[in-house]
């Protein structure tokens, strides 16, 4: 049964394009961790040393380069199992099933893995690829392929498989705060688990090491813990070859993996505690009258238990006729700027509202760059929701009826810029008395940048995910003082402001080119 | 006028939805009729602008509407078989989105809003969250969408699924009173649907229009060809194998058939007048889809 639940979802996922997307974006990293014998840019920088590209170091260093994307990159695109069916309707189908709560959640995970799985053997078939195309060594040696996959990086994925589980079973969680707060979670995961004494190896680097440091050491070339790097990097002098033996598996590496995947297993496992099964009546929050979701979509589905009775009454009470009132014809544009800043805001706890009223403080009083940062990432998951409402609850048929879509999308982004101004108000008014006319140029320009990228994402992808994938990121980088990427004006020798809002400006009319594409193409 | 000229809808992978339809439509009500997959919503989602049509025209006084959409969508009410809603906006305020979209004025939009949610019955639900409303409260307030605009051109696509019998009878006689003076395009599978408002009846299957007239000329395609016969129940597998049913109803006596037939099926069969069930059953049937009783017996 779970078997049969986790190909039914498999098969259903992969046929997405993001699907196809994350494993384009594996096989280019794939592509990136071998590079040429002159290459600066790296993956893996064994202290100034790479092993010679045969089989073995080929896949071990695609296999942790893809264990560490695939943990970020990987988990957006399995999320969201256990709401799709929610939202889909097919939640209550497998309610009413003689399936318990915990085979449900373990056909979730093993969906999820599966799906992980197969993005991983993309990445095998790269390493294969890329050992040949380097030239470096053409003995194939299938099983040196698969071993640092089969071991490295699959329990990593086991873990993030059953983390998009929990995440989906958390009400706070199965949203965009989810997606922030793995993102974090990703970054702390991603450096504590590169230590050779990460619990149950990490995500595998240590075995790694230990193995490249007793090659070293008995070819005379010392290996120390800090000149060991994973993530993309630029060196000074392309990297110097050895040779690597491959993997030292013995028992005790496949006891603490296998126990990876058990603990996997077990956080999967662990929601059953909680979740809901579909039943609108122990949902936090829930208040429906029909027993359906909340995401409010009529099927004709609905329609079976109503369809031709045999008899109807002749008449119903209070007959009404046609509405009187003359239609006329006037401006729309203020109240379709209106209603889109309801399909924004509508839902927004008072929590966040006070929140954003204390960056509107503090950028009254403080100096810029902390309210600058705060008010760069507070409104993330309103900015996430532009290009993608319509879609997301399935408004889009109707609208689809409707003129003027190009307006429709211009009140959006306008939208999307008062919930920006609006949270840098304060800074932006701080920086008007204070004379700082450089800082508010920067602030408009990320005011105009912001809701623009987010526009665009959102059209392209439908999906609020791609937006808090690439923008938290960003933020982030910012916040680590990268200049040459800072669209909030925080990082002195950033780009221009016109720069920026050139961006902000492209963006825009990209979101607009592609709903005329689409539109074209209906 | 809104002419739909030899139209034709093939999706990505070759499935063929409409295949070179032509249907012409002026002041009044066009019940379209056909079974599931007969291509009824491709066809409605193509007059309503919201697809394109692989070949073909779609014309509304004499405008191409597929190269210029709004010429039709500034005067057109449509209401989906399947929407959406934002489910954190009161009926008023999704109302008044639309209305901004359709270009209304402010002062008209708040007013037909009001009219319109009396008319759907929903004036005491108006300011409540979409999301809290029942699955036939929002078909309603898909009805008033569709009015919003008080529009030349009404296309509804299966608009009484999920209403009760009360609102369903309120609905066909908003059809009525709207196919006055306007075109009114229904597509439905409901035959009673569409005998009770249609004067006009399109019957569709395999994406081509198999029959177009009034509900007198559709029954004199079938006079004397229905019969009722009351058999054994071990024998309705053969009768069904042998003869178009239309319906089955277990009595007393035995299962009483009605079916479709040149000739009286059996001795004791019995001549009855066809009603619109049995006429759209006789042309799907011709037209060699496996339309089959609802059902089974009953």
């Amino acid at each position: 049964m779970i078997a049969g639940l986790a190909l039914a979802d498999f098969r259903d996922r992969v046929r997405r394009p993001a699907y196809a997307a994350i494993v384009l974006g594996a096989v280019g990293l794939g592509y990136l961790a071998a590079p040429g014998a002159d290459g600066r840019w790296v993956i893996l920088n064994l202290g100034g040393y790479r092993g010679v590209y045969d089989s073995a170091y080929t896949a071990a260093v695609i296999a942790l380069a893809g264990a560490l994307w695939l943990m970020l990159g990987g988990f957006y695109a399995v999320r969201d199992a256990i709401r799709r069916d929610e939202r889909t309707g097919v939640g209550q189908l497998l309610a009413a099933a003689p399936i318990s709560r915990v085979a449900y959640l373990l056909g979730k995970f093993a969906s999820n893995l599966l799906v992980l799985a197969s993005m991983a053997g993309a990445l095998a078939g790269t390493a294969l690829v890329m050992q040949l195309a380097r030239g470096e060594s053409r003995a194939v040696d299938p099983v040196a392929v698969l071993e640092p996959f089969v071991l490295l990086t699959l329990p990593v994925l086991a873990v993030t498989a059953a983390v998009a589980v929990l995440f989906d079973s958390v009400r706070l969680l199965s949203g965009g705060i989810g997606n922030i707060v793995w993102f974090f979670g990703w970054l702390v995961l991603a450096v504590a688990s590169q230590s050779s004494t990460a619990l149950l190896g990490g995500i595998g680097v240590g075995y790694l090491a230990d193995s490249v440091r007793a090659d070293l050491a008995a070819q005379g070339l010392p290996l120390k813990d800090a000149e060991l790097g994973l993530g993309l990097m630029y060196v000074d002098q392309p990297l110097r070859t050895f040779d690597w033996s491959g993997l030292d598996v013995d028992a005790g590496l496949v006891v603490q993996r296998t126990c990876l995947v058990l603990v996997a297993i077990a956080m999967a496992a662990l929601p059953a505690l909680w979740f809901h099964r579909f039943d609108p009546a122990r949902r936090a929050g829930a208040a429906i009258d029909s027993g359906r979701g909340v995401g409010a979509v009529i099927n004709s589905v609905h329609g079976i238990g109503a369809a031709a009775p045999a008899s109807l009454p002749a008449q119903p009470a209070g007959h009404v006729g046609l509405p009187k009132t003359a239609v006329r014809r006037g401006n729309p544009a203020p109240r379709l700027f209106v209603g889109e800043l309801r399909i924004l805001v509508r839902a927004v706890s008072p929590w966040w509202w006070l929140g954003a009223a204390a960056i509107v403080v503090v950028g009254l009083v403080v100096p810029p760059p902390a309210a600058l940062l705060a008010a760069g990432i507070w409104p993330v998951l309103i900015w996430s929701r532009l290009g993608t409402q319509p879609v997301e609850h399935d408004v889009v048929t109707l609208l689809g009826a409707y003129p003027a879509a190009r307006r429709r999308l211009l009140a959006e982004w306008a939208a999307g810029l008062a919930v920006t101004v609006l949270v840098g108000s304060g800074l932006a008014v701080r920086m008007l008395v204070t004379g700082d006319g450089a800082g508010l140029a920067a602030w408009a320009a990320g005011a105009l940048f912001v809701p623009s990228l987010a526009l665009a994402l959102g059209v392209v992808s439908r999906t609020q995910r791609l937006f808090q994938a690439v923008y938290v990121p960003l933020w982030y980088v910012v916040v680590n003082d990268v200049a040459a990427l800072d669209y909030l004006g925080a990082v002195p020798g950033g780009p221009a402001p016109g720069l920026v809002a050139g961006a902000g400006v492209t963006l825009l009319a990209a979101a607009l080119a592609v709903t005329e594409a689409r539109h074209a193409r209906r | 006028m809104l002419e739909l000229l030899d139209i034709q809808k093939v999706y990505r992978g070759g499935k063929v939805a409409v295949d070179g339809l032509t249907i012409r439509l002026g002041t009044g009500l066009v019940g379209l009729l056909g079974p599931n997959g007969a291509g009824k919503s491709s066809l409605m989602r193509i007059a309503a602008t919201v697809t394109r049509p692989t070949r073909g025209h779609v014309r509304y006084a004499g405008t191409d509407v597929v190269a210029k959409p709004n010429a039709l969508r500034r005067v057109l009410g449509y209401l989906p078989q399947d929407f959406g809603v934002y489910p954190n906006l009161t009926a008023r305020e999704f109302l008044s989105y639309l209305a901004a979209a359709k270009g209304l004025s402010a002062r008209s939009a708040r007013a037909r809003i009001g009219e319109l949610l009396e008319l759907v019955n929903l004036s005491a639900a108006g300011n409540r969250p979409l999301g809290r409303y029942s699955g036939g409260m929002l078909r309603r307030v898909g009805i008033a969408q569709a009015l919003l605009g008080d529009p030349e051109v009404v296309i509804v696509d299966e608009p009484t699924a999920g209403l009760d019998p009360e609102e369903r009878v309120r609905f066909r006689n908003l059809l009525s009173d709207l196919s006055a003076d306007r075109i009114v395009l229904l597509s439905t599978h409901i035959v009673s649907d569409v005998e009770s408002v249609a004067n006009d009846i399109a019957i569709v299957a395999h994406g081509r229009l198999l029959r177009r007239g009034t509900p007198d000329a559709l029954l004199r395609d079938v006079d004397g060809q229905v019969w009722e016969v009351t058999v054994e129940p071990a024998e309705t597998s053969r009768i069904q194998e042998r003869y178009p049913v239309t319906r089955i109803v277990r009595t007393a006596a035995g299962v009483r058939v009605r079916l479709l037939a040149a000739a009286p099926p059996a001795p004791d069969a019995r001549r009855v007048p066809p009603d619109l069930e049995d006429a759209y059953l006789a042309v799907v049937r011709a037209a060699g889809h496996p339309e089959r009783v609802a059902g089974g017996l009953r």
